[in-house]
């Protein structure tokens, strides 16, 4: 619950305080927003599986942003910037999906 | 029988949850996560966590709509598109430069031809007081002969008109008349015809020029005032700033001659 709350706040506290993000993380926040989310849903189907350990979510969260976020600025680095991003959303798309049936079979037992 | 019966309720009952903690394992986790609300490390960790994700989100949203599609662009998109605006202002430039062009030499031209307009219509307007085509109003004088004894010949007429072209006189009309380069005087004294029109006296010249020239030319000793005074006429002269010939003849097309500047 604390948790749903703390993704709301921060949904929240976003749109009314409208930070100004540094230019030079800029590129890379989608992609770390991305990482994330596959972060949260493994997590979450962690959780329903009874094995979730909070540890082992804040390292794979954190190692998932900055993995993605490195990916993508060597990426730019090496002038395929555009490619390797599209390449790590589609791979943490893959993993949000099959981790999304996995919750689904769990919640709705299908 | 309550001893036996009680194990083997507490054992069922006890199987029962097993069976249940077996099989809604998932769906009761994700409840008593949710309610209700224990703070507990795990809890706080994830909030945080999520409220990182939640702010992330909401600012790459927010960027994302209320920006143009410049602001999460990368850096070799943006130079990419920065190459195609000078491209294209670099053709827009050239085409202002090359529609200013034009525009001068429209302007340059329908300038030319207004002047050319202008020039040819002041030309008309002095061509057509030589030509007897338009009125004329100047100073001059008024030339009056009156002939009691009809005494005047035309050819004495023809003299005042000669004296008077010669003194610089610009626009002639006699008693109505417009005088051009083809007036001719005809008939015998007292029916006096000019280009075929009946005149009788007095005689009236208007004759636009200058009056200073005008008038001492007809009163020359032995000129045209004296002559006619020898045959009985009376000749009077008067000075004015702004005679009026407005008489006119139409404009004729020569049948022969055509200009060979053309």
């Amino acid at each position: 619950m604390i948790a749903v709350l703390g993704l709301v706040v921060g949904v929240v506290v976003g749109l009314l305080v409208r930070p100004e993000v540094p230019a030079v993380v800029e590129p890379y926040l989608p992609i770390a927003v991305v990482a994330a989310l596959d972060a949260v849903f493994g997590g979450l189907r962690a959780m329903l599986d009874g094995i979730f350990v909070d540890k082992v979510f804040v390292v794979s969260f954190l190692s998932n942003v900055v993995v993605a976020a490195l990916i993508v600025f060597l990426g730019d680095k090496l002038g395929v910037g555009a490619q390797l991003s599209t390449g790590v959303v589609v791979v943490f798309g893959i993993r949000i999906f099959s981790n999304a049936a996995a919750i689904r079979r769990h919640v709705f037992r299908a | 029988m309550s001893n036996e019966e009680l194990p083997r309720d507490q054992e069922r009952t006890g199987e029962q949850q097993a069976d249940m903690s077996e099989q809604l394992t998932g769906r009761q986790r994700l409840i008593a996560g949710l309610w209700p609300p224990r703070v507990t490390r795990a809890q706080l960790i994830v909030a945080l966590l999520l409220f990182v994700l939640g702010l992330g989100l909401a600012i790459q949203v927010r960027s994302n709509s209320d920006n143009s599609a410049l602001r999460g662009a990368r850096q070799e998109d943006l130079v990419r598109i920065l190459d195609e605006l000078d491209d294209r202002t670099q053709r827009l430039e050239d085409e202002k430069q090359r529609l200013d062009d034009q525009r001068t030499e429209l302007e340059n031209s329908s300038d030319q031809a207004e002047e050319a307009r202008k020039q040819t219509v002041e030309k008309e307007r002095q061509l057509g007081v030589l030509a007897g085509t338009v009125a004329a109003h100047g100073p001059g004088i008024t030339l009056t002969i009156n002939d009691p004894g009809d005494a005047v010949q035309a050819d004495m007429l023809l003299d005042a008109l000669q004296e008077l072209r010669a003194a610089g006189a610009e626009a002639i009309e006699v008693n109505g008349v417009r005088v051009v380069a083809n007036t001719y005087f005809s008939g015998d004294a007292g029916a006096i015809k000019v280009d075929d029109r009946s005149i009788s006296a007095p005689y009236v010249f208007k004759v636009i020029g200058k009056p200073q020239d005008l008038e001492p030319a007809l009163n020359i000793p032995g000129g045209v005032v004296q002559t006619l005074e020898k045959e009985q006429a009376t000749v009077h002269v008067a000075q004015a700033d702004d005679i009026v010939v407005d008489a006119l003849r139409p404009a004729e097309q020569p049948d022969y001659a055509r200009s060979s500047s053309q």
